[in-house]
């Protein structure tokens, strides 16, 4: 009779590490993909909290994760220019928020661009890249990311990637331009990557959490907002979260979106 | 007694004709996989139908989001309607070319998911028609993860206008 209760709860520990299981599983194939000749892009992501208000903004962090790869292991291509365009209804505030400058992040480690310009920081994440280096064997090389709230440029606001790798040591600043324009991803982030980075490095993706709450002027404010604006009688809308179009060294281009759900309460 | 010889007199007329029926076999074969189209010729054939209709769809379902969101569900299901139809009729007109022999297996499964595709946007339509948006709701959430599963069934083929696109959908 004491065994029961013991048995009943090894049962449920079983159903829900079973659960977990199937939604580890389902949320690491809820990526998307495309492929145009050789090359794979593939995007996930997603937006917390889930669950977010109807009628006004709610602060939310958003998580990419995209890989480049090769349907026949060649040598990927080099990157240009990367492009994340984000839903119009998404908003972006930076008032009150520090300012950082590229000047600030240059030739800096990650622990030193957070010392200069932590209280500017939007976002983190890292960066993948297969370094092919004349005469040796491809080897690949992580480098931690950090996002800052950067200076305005051409009236355009801007964010300043920094990307630090201790193997080989390598620190790069990629300022990126934040800009609107029409369409569903109406709001982009878009940046050209660095001619210095040389012919051996090629960017394999990158994993990135944009996000910040912070205190202005006394009250609370959100790098990141976004609403579900779904009529009363449902519970969830979908939507298109995001799309990443990277533009290839001779003008080629590919990318893809993926598209989520919100609840509402 | 029987000899050897004696004994293989029938064999000496089987073999000939295994082996003309096997060279038969083989021509037939080599005919069909000569007519069959290379992925890159199936490719282009499918994106050129699939393009006007996917446009089409695009039009049709022009402002489905708004009614939805303005709680004009039936006027939404009007256009997923309109949608379900064009879906149908492309499926079938594709279902109909000839497919590359290496990839038949795969494209079986890809049509299959199609199937699936317009039997939710069929059911999509009756609960929208009928107000039931929960249901609805949930239908588009299974419409979205099968048109995933399907592109990713036929991502090597590259497809433009015949992979699952949700933004096409208002």
């Amino acid at each position: 009779m004491s065994a029961r209760p013991a048995t009943r709860l090894r049962v449920v520990a079983v159903l829900l590490l079973a659960a977990a299981l199937t939604v580890a599983v389902a949320g690491g194939a809820s990526g998307e993909r495309k492929q145009s000749g050789n090359l794979i892009v593939a995007l996930r992501g997603r937006i917390s909290p889930l669950e977010l208000a109807r009628g006004h903004p709610t602060p939310v962090h958003l998580r990419l994760a995209s890989t480049l790869l090769t349907s026949d292991q060649t040598a990927l291509p080099r990157v240009k220019r990367l492009e994340v365009g984000l839903p119009t209804k998404g908003s972006v505030s930076t008032r009150g928020l520090s300012v950082c400058t590229v000047r600030r992040l240059r030739n800096a480690t990650s622990k030193g661009a957070l010392n200069t310009c932590g209280a500017a920081r939007v976002g983190h994440g890292v960066a993948t890249t297969a370094v092919a280096l004349p005469g040796q064997p491809a080897f690949t090389a992580r480098a931690r990311l950090l996002v800052f709230n950067g200076p305005r440029r051409m009236g355009h606001r801007s964010l300043l990637l920094h990307a630090y790798s201790e193997r080989p040591p390598t620190s790069v600043v990629v300022p990126f331009r934040l800009a609107r324009r029409r369409g569903e991803f109406g709001l982009t982030m878009a940046a050209d990557l660095p001619a210095a980075l040389g012919p051996w490095l090629r960017l394999a993706g990158f994993r990135l959490t944009l996000g910040r709450r912070y205190s202005f002027r006394g009250r609370r404010q959100s790098f990141l907002s976004a609403t579900c604006p779904i009529p009363r009688r449902f519970t969830a809308g979908f939507f298109s979260l995001a799309k990443v179009t990277y533009t290839l060294v001779g003008g080629r281009q590919i990318g893809t979106a993926i598209t989520r759900s919100c609840r509402a309460p | 007694m029987r000899t050897i010889e004696e004994g293989s007199r029938p064999l000496k007329v089987a073999v000939p004709l295994v082996l003309a029926a096997l060279a038969l076999m083989a021509g037939l074969g080599t005919a069909a996989a000569a007519e069959a189209p290379t992925r890159h010729d199936y490719v282009r054939r499918l994106e050129a139908i699939c393009k006007p209709d996917a446009l089409a769809t695009q039009r049709v379902m022009s402002g489905a989001r708004g009614d939805v969101k303005a709680e004009r569900l039936k006027v939404a299901a009007a256009k997923f309607a309109k949608a379900t139809s064009i879906f149908g009729g492309t499926v079938q007109k594709i279902s109909k070319i000839e497919r590359p022999a290496a990839d038949r297996q795969r494209l079986r499964k890809w049509f299959g998911y199609l199937g699936r595709q317009e039997r939710y946007l069929t059911e999509i339509t009756v609960k929208l028609r009928a107000e039931e948006a929960i249901q609805a709701q949930r239908l588009t959430a299974r419409f979205i993860h099968n048109g995933n599963l399907a592109n990713n069934v036929v991502l090597a083929f590259g497809f433009e206008y015949c992979s699952f696109k949700f933004s096409r959908y208002g």
